[in-house]
C-alpha cells in the first residue's frame, strides 16, 4: 500500500514537471514543434509500425523457444532461432539500418555469412572434429544405407517443380531432405537466397522433429521379427584406418562432386584433426569454441531472417510441406534399402531395419531415435553404434547430394 | 560448371536420377575401398601373428565390448588398489604457541552487557 502511495507520487511528479514545459511551449508557440518531434518518435515505434503478421511470427518464435527450453527438442537450434524470429519480427522504421534485409546493419553483416555462405563449411568443420568414423570403417557395407536416404532429397526436387519452383529453387529446397542445416543453408544460399529463411528455418525445424516423424515411417515400413535383429558388435579399428579415412574420403568424393569440396573439405580436415592425435589443440578449437561461436550467429541470424514481410508467403507454406515430405521419404528410403540389403545378406549378418532412418543425417538424432525404438522392442538390443554408421555416412551423402545439385543448376 | 541445364520435366527427371546414382557411386567406392584396406591391414597383422608363431586358430578378435569390460574391470581393480589402505589410524598431535593475535580472550567481552 505504502509502495502505491510512492508510485502515485512519483508519477505526480513526472506529471507536474511536463506541464511548465507545456505551458512555455504554448506561451512560446512552440506546441506543432513538441507535437511533430513526438509524432516523429511515435512513428518510428514498433507500435505503430505494428502488422498482424508480426504477431504470427513472434508466436513462432515463442513456440520454437518453448520446444527448445521445455521439450528439449534440438536446444542447441531452436533456442538461437527461436530468438532470431523475435529479434526479426521486431516492427521498425525502413532507412535506419536496422533490418537483417538493409544494408549495412550489424544484422545485415552477420547474415552476409549466411549468404556468401562460409558459415556451414566452418560448422562443417567442428561436425568432423567431433565424428568417430570408426563403426563406418568397421562396417563400410552401413555407409550405403546413408546414400539410399538422400532419395529424399531427388524426390523432392521433383515435388518442387511440379509445384511451380524454378530448378534452381527445386534444387535448394530439395536439399531439405538430407536433414542438414548447414548444407541446406549453403544450398540455398548458392542457388535460391530469396527463399533462405524459408528452407533453413524448415530444415532446421524438421531436424528438431526427428523424434516425432521418424519413429511412425520406421514402423510403418518394419515388422516385429526385423526389428528385433541383433547386429554384430564392430570390429575394433586401427589408428591407421582412422587417419586415413578423412584423406581417401576427400579425395574420392571430392574427385567425383568437387562442388562439394567446401563442406566435405572442411568435414575431412576437421576429422583428420581429431584423428591424427597431433593436433588436440586445433580439433578441441573446432568442436567447442568456433563451432560454437558459429551456430550462435548462424541460429540468430536465420532465425531474424524470417522477417515476417519476406518469410510470410505461400512460398514458404509450400517449402515447410515439401520439406515434411522430404523426411518422410528419406526416412522410408533408409529402412526400405536396409531391406534390400537384407535379401542378399547371409543369416547373422543381417541388418536391422531401423537403423535404416540413420541414413539422413540429422547427427546424432536419428540414431538416438534408432537406439529408442530398438528399445522399445528389445530392452537389450543396443542399435546406437550401428546406427551412428549411416548417420555419419548420410553427411557425406547430403554433401555429395549438394555438390551434384550445384554442378547441375549453377 | 554446367553438367545437365534442367527446362523440362525430362530433363529434371533425368538429373534426379543421375544424382542419386552418382551418390551411389561415390559411397560404393568408399565402401568397397574401405573393404580392401580392411581385408588388407587383418590379412597383414594375421600374417605377422603366425610369423611370431601363433596358430591361426588362436588368432581371434575380440570384440569392443569385450575390451570394454576388461577396462572397465582393470579400472575398478586399480582404484580398489588405491583405497586400501594401512587401516592403522593415527591421530597427530599438533602442538601451536600461543600469540596474542591468534588468542580468543580478546574476542570476547569480559563483562555481560546487561
Amino acid at each position: 500500500m505504502r509502495d502505491i502511495k510512492y508510485k502515485i507520487g512519483f508519477l505526480l511528479i513526472i506529471m507536474g514537471l511536463f506541464l511548465p514545459m507545456g505551458l512555455f511551449a504554448q506561451a512560446s508557440g512552440e506546441t506543432s514543434l513538441i507535437m511533430d518531434s513526438l509524432q516523429k518518435f511515435w512513428s518510428q515505434t514498433s507500435f505503430a509500425n505494428f502488422e498482424f503478421k508480426y504477431l504470427v511470427m513472434i508466436v513462432i518464435g515463442i513456440a520454437f523457444l518453448w520446444l527448445g527450453i521445455s521439450k528439449n527438442w534440438e536446444p542447441l537450434l531452436l533456442v538461437p532461432i527461436g530468438f532470431g524470429i523475435l529479434v526479426g519480427n521486431v516492427p521498425f522504421t525502413e532507412g535506419y539500418q536496422i533490418g537483417i534485409y538493409e544494408k549495412g546493419s550489424v544484422m545485415n553483416i552477420l547474415y552476409s555469412g549466411v549468404l556468401t555462405g562460409w558459415y556451414p563449411p566452418l560448422i562443417f568443420l567442428g561436425i568432423g572434429a567431433m565424428t568417430d568414423f570408426s563403426t563406418l570403417i568397421a562396417n563400410p557395407k552401413l555407409m550405403l544405407i546413408g546414400a539410399a536416404a538422400q532419395l529424399g532429397i531427388f524426390t523432392t526436387f521433383i515435388g518442387a517443380y511440379a509445384l511451380g519452383f524454378t530448378p534452381e529453387q527445386c534444387g535448394a529446397i530439395g536439399i531439405i531432405g538430407g536433414a542438414d542445416g548447414p548444407t541446406a543453408i549453403f544450398l540455398a544460399s548458392r542457388l535460391a537466397p530469396e527463399l533462405m529463411g524459408a528452407i533453413a528455418v524448415a530444415a532446421y525445424s524438421y531436424m528438431a522433429l526427428v523424434p516425432v516423424i521418424q519413429p511412425p515411417v520406421m514402423k510403418l515400413f518394419t515388422n516385429n521379427k526385423e526389428r528385433l535383429i541383433r547386429m554384430k558388435p564392430p570390429r575394433q579399428v586401427t589408428r591407421f584406418e582412422k587417419i586415413a579415412f578423412p584423406v581417401i574420403g576427400l579425395l574420392l568424393t571430392t574427385f567425383i562432386s568437387p562442388s562439394a569440396m567446401p563442406l566435405l573439405g572442411m568435414l575431412f580436415f576437421g576429422n583428420l584433426l581429431k584423428e591424427s592425435g597431433v593436433t588436440e589443440r586445433l580439433a578441441e578449437t573446432a568442436r567447442f569454441a568456433l563451432i560454437n561461436t558459429i551456430t550462435i550467429i548462424l541460429g540468430l541470424t536465420v532465425g531474424a531472417s524470417t522477417q515476417a514481410d519476406k518469410f510470410l508467403t505461400v512460398d514458404s507454406l509450400l517449402i515447410f510441406g515439401l520439406g515434411a515430405a522430404a523426411f518422410i521419404v528419406a526416412t522410408a528410403g533408409g529402412v526400405l534399402f536396409v531391406k534390400f540389403m537384407n535379401l542378399f545378406l547371409k543369416e547373422g549378418n543381417k541388418i536391422n531395419p531401423l537403423i535404416g532412418n540413420a541414413g539422413v543425417s540429422a547427427v546424432p538424432d536419428s540414431a538416438r531415435v534408432s537406439q529408442e525404438i530398438g528399445l522399445h522392442y528389445d530392452k537389450t538390443n543396443h542399435l546406437l553404434m550401428h546406427a551412428m554408421a549411416p548417420n555419419v555416412a548420410g553427411v557425406i551423402g547430403s554433401a555429395v547430394a549438394a555438390g551434384i545439385l550445384l554442378s547441375m543448376l549453377t | 560448371m554446367e553438367l545437365l541445364y534442367i527446362d523440362s520435366w525430362s530433363e529434371l527427371l533425368i538429373g534426379s536420377v543421375i544424382g542419386i546414382v552418382v551418390v551411389f557411386i561415390a559411397l560404393t567406392i568408399l565402401v568397397l575401398l574401405f573393404s580392401l584396406t580392411q581385408y588388407l591391414i587383418l590379412n597383414s597383422s594375421k600374417k605377422k601373428l603366425i610369423k611370431a608363431g601363433k596358430k591361426e586358430e588362436e588368432i581371434i578378435d575380440v570384440s569392443a565390448n569385450e575390451i570394454a569390460a576388461i577396462s572397465m574391470a582393470l579400472h575398478l581393480f586399480m582404484s580398489d588398489i588405491h583405497d586400501k589402505e594401512s587401516n592403522v589410524i593415527t591421530i597427530k598431535r599438533i602442538e601451536r604457541r600461543y600469540s596474542p593475535w591468534n588468542s580468543k580472550i580478546y574476542g570476547l567481552n569480559n563483562t555481560l552487557n546487561r
